[in-house]
């Protein structure tokens, strides 16, 4: 070839091969965790595709939005903070409703700095009235039912602040309240409201060199340490089966670090807790790394620091859940065993990042983004990858192994880093009995304890085919080592 | 041949550890030569050691293999200990000279070439559940190890079994103390460096 030629050739190489049209349209980059703790860059997982102000619904700007809510039948609730109002809307984004206030005992009454809202499965609303101090319980069509006020009991000290800013509807009616500065856990109303007493408070994080620091510091050193408090929760979500996901944003930065280090499975420095009703912590943490949002990250003092602040999660089906980082406006999204899926979004003014991510919600596998500066909810609509991704695990789930394996094969195709895809296919194929390849795929997944499980079929089933060679190796060596004892004792009678 | 027959000794040596390190020294079983190549062998270990443990108790990078660290992370923690060993023995009346002393230690971590060795290809059979054993003969050759030094420590030196429990403690913090001096050293070094560099560029830039 002549030397032209050639070079025509390369330049047309290598231009091909930096094109990266598909990561073009991202406003973001988007990557896992490997095994090792490196951030492995993924296709977008998600996409943003249109935003949604007050205005342009004809409601009139949202003002410091607090939460978005999706109800059973795909109605999207959002919390206008300050506004003092809840505004509805369609899975179409048109404005169903606009409820400003209520008529109770004949007079209008209406919210004061509301936070959150629940819908329950009858249509039902709940308001966490945070500046009032109560909880507002309206029917479908947005008339007054009762409210709910603080908790009384004997447990509840004169001073206490009762500022509800989240709360769900769990099995038997009982509410479970979210109270800023209550770091006892969730506040449990029973079904006629009345406060049954606190669930699921975190353990006290202790940590055994802070006790050694507090025990040689001054008095004055003392009072300006942090004390042991439990961590208090910031947001909840419940899934069908009455488990509540509850995130914290509180827990320090070198708990995490040490719960990441340690690859931590228990949940006493868990940014994210899933409670069964009697409080326990029932999460599964068999991913890598305990979901704590970010693995990687600088430390305190540089720019771009600190660990992730989880502020809201969303439950979506199959365990699946997706939780959302203030600190660096990312979304998490863990499988109902902890592994993470992939992780999106980002800081900035683009479509697609956020100023003050506050929350999260999904609706038909789209994700709705609240934002409480500038007033947006931004809609991500899932990209083929985030598709397949999904679709694989829930056929894990649903048992229909084949079909998870083609969709893992695909997902390859996009991702070859993702050691997730490679865990799915050994999983798939020990359950086909194909040892072999499934310890193949579980060693490119880095996953020790299933690599060892299909080794241990593999082992039985090798020697199972090979008994009688066994027999006759294991036979061969005591013979030889008997005569090699006869000889080396006829030479010692020798000497 | 000498040194072959000096290699072979320590598998007599580690099972008769008394005797074993007393004609060590004073029969001339060992050499200086088979010293090092016990060394040189636990160095190889190590590396394979690192490199074709079986997948389930392998959790290191294989990728990211380091030879000269992986060296150093033997023969550096070796001289420390022959160097601070020495160091207190002399003070302590001990009676070995610094040759003795490396003879000994190394014949003193035979244990751990020859169980680590066929635990290599052992642990490629075993699953995580067997994987008891493993740990076992991992830690069994690591505390052999240890009360073939103590031993050794005891024998070479002509100290009773306390003293020479003690002297080990003792050497292992004087380990530390050299480590602490030398890091101490550098450091010093480096900011010297830097303050004479700094003052070079302030005159080249102002000439």
């Amino acid at each position: 070839m002549k030397p032209k030629r050639c070079m025509v050739l390369l330049i047309a190489m290598m231009i091909l091969l930096s094109s990266r049209a598909a990561y073009a349209d991202a406003p973001y980059n988007s990557y896992t965790y490997d095994y090792w703790g490196t951030p492995v860059p993924s296709p977008a997982p998600y996409l943003p595709i249109r935003i949604i102000d007050g205005t342009s619904l004809g409601v009139g700007n949202f003002s410091t939005p607090m939460d978005i809510f999706v109800s059973q039948d795909n109605k999207i609730y959002v919390v206008d903070s300050g506004n003092n109002r809840i505004v509805v809307l369609n899975e179409r984004f048109e404005v169903q409703k606009v409820i400003d206030g209520f008529v109770k005992d004949g007079g209008r009454d209406t919210f004061s700095k509301p936070q959150g809202v629940f819908v329950n499965e009858k249509g039902e609303i709940y308001i966490a009235d945070t500046d009032n101090a109560r909880i507002v319980h309206l029917d479908a069509e947005g008339n007054y039912i009762r409210e709910i006020g603080p908790p009384e009991g004997e447990i509840i000290p004169p001073d206490f602040q009762y500022r509800p800013t989240a709360l769900v509807e769990g099995k038997g009616k009982r509410l479970y309240v979210i109270s800023q500065g209550v770091n006892q856990g969730l506040i449990e109303f029973d079904k006629d409201g009345v406060f049954r007493g606190f669930v699921g408070a975190p353990k006290v994080s202790f940590n055994i060199i802070d006790y050694f620091w507090k025990l040689i510091a001054t008095q004055e050193q003392r009072e300006r340490m942090q004390d042991f408090v439990p961590t208090e929760y910031n947001s909840i979500d419940i899934d069908e089966d009455g488990f509540m996901y509850v995130t914290t944003s509180t827990i320090s930065e070198s708990d995490i670090r040490n719960a990441i280090n340690s690859r931590s499975q228990d949940d006493r420095y868990a940014p994210i807790r899933k409670l069964n009703p009697t409080g326990e912590d029932i999460l599964r943490r068999y991913g890598y790394f305990p979901p704590v949002g970010d693995i990687v990250f600088r430390s305190r003092g540089y720019a771009e620091s600190g660990n992730s602040q989880f502020v809201d999660v969303c439950v979506e089906p199959y365990g699946i859940y997706s939780v959302l980082d203030k600190r660096k406006g990312r979304i998490f999204t863990y499988d109902s065993d902890g592994n993470l899926l992939y992780v999106f979004g980002g800081l900035g003014n683009r479509m697609g990042t956020f100023r003050n991510p506050v929350s999260i919600d999904i609706i038909n596998d789209n994700y709705l983004v609240l934002d409480n500066i500038t007033g947006y909810i931004t809609v991500f609509e899932p990209t083929e990858y985030g598709k397949l991704l999904k679709e694989a695990i829930t056929l894990h789930q649903q048992g229909k192994y084949d079909e998870s394996t083609a969709k893992w094969e695909e997902v390859l195709k996009l991702n070859a880093n993702l050691e997730l895809a490679y865990v799915g296919m050994g999983k798939a194929f020990l359950r086909k009995d194909e040892f072999d390849t499934a310890m193949k795929y579980f060693r490119l997944g880095n996953k020790r304890d299933y690599y060892s499980n299909a080794f241990k079929l593999f082992r039985k089933e090798v020697v199972g085919r090979n008994f009688g060679l066994f027999v006759m190796g294991i036979v061969v060596i005591c013979v030889l080592w008997w005569l090699y004892l006869k000889r080396k004792g006829r030479k010692e009678v020798r000497m | 041949m000498e040194t072959l027959r000096a290699l072979r000794y320590s598998f007599y040596l580690i099972f008769h550890p008394f005797d074993g390190f007393w004609d060590l020294k004073h029969e001339k079983r060992g050499n200086l030569k088979a010293a090092i190549i016990i060394v040189f062998l636990l160095c190889v270990t190590f590396i394979l050691r690192r490199q074709l443990t079986g997948f389930i108790f392998n959790t290191v990078k294989l990728i990211e293999l380091n030879i000269f660290l992986e060296i150093s992370s033997v023969i550096v923690p070796f001289l420390l200990w022959c160097i601070a060993n020495w160091c207190l023995t002399t003070l302590m009346d001990g009676e070995g000279s610094f040759k003795d002393i490396v003879i000994t230690s190394a014949y003193a971590l035979t244990p751990i070439i020859i169980i680590n060795l066929p635990l290599i290809p052992f642990s490629n059979v075993i699953t995580a559940e067997e994987g008891a054993f493993f740990y076992f003969f991992n830690s069994l050759a690591v505390a052999w190890s240890a009360l073939l030094m103590v031993i050794g420590t005891s024998v070479v030196h002509q100290y009773s079994m306390r003293k020479a429990i003690f002297t080990c403690i003792l050497i292992v913090v004087g380990m530390g103390i050299i480590i602490f001096i030398a890091l101490l050293f550098f450091n010093l070094i480096h900011q010297m460096y830097w303050f004479f560099y700094s003052i070079y560029k302030e005159i080249s830039l102002r000439m």
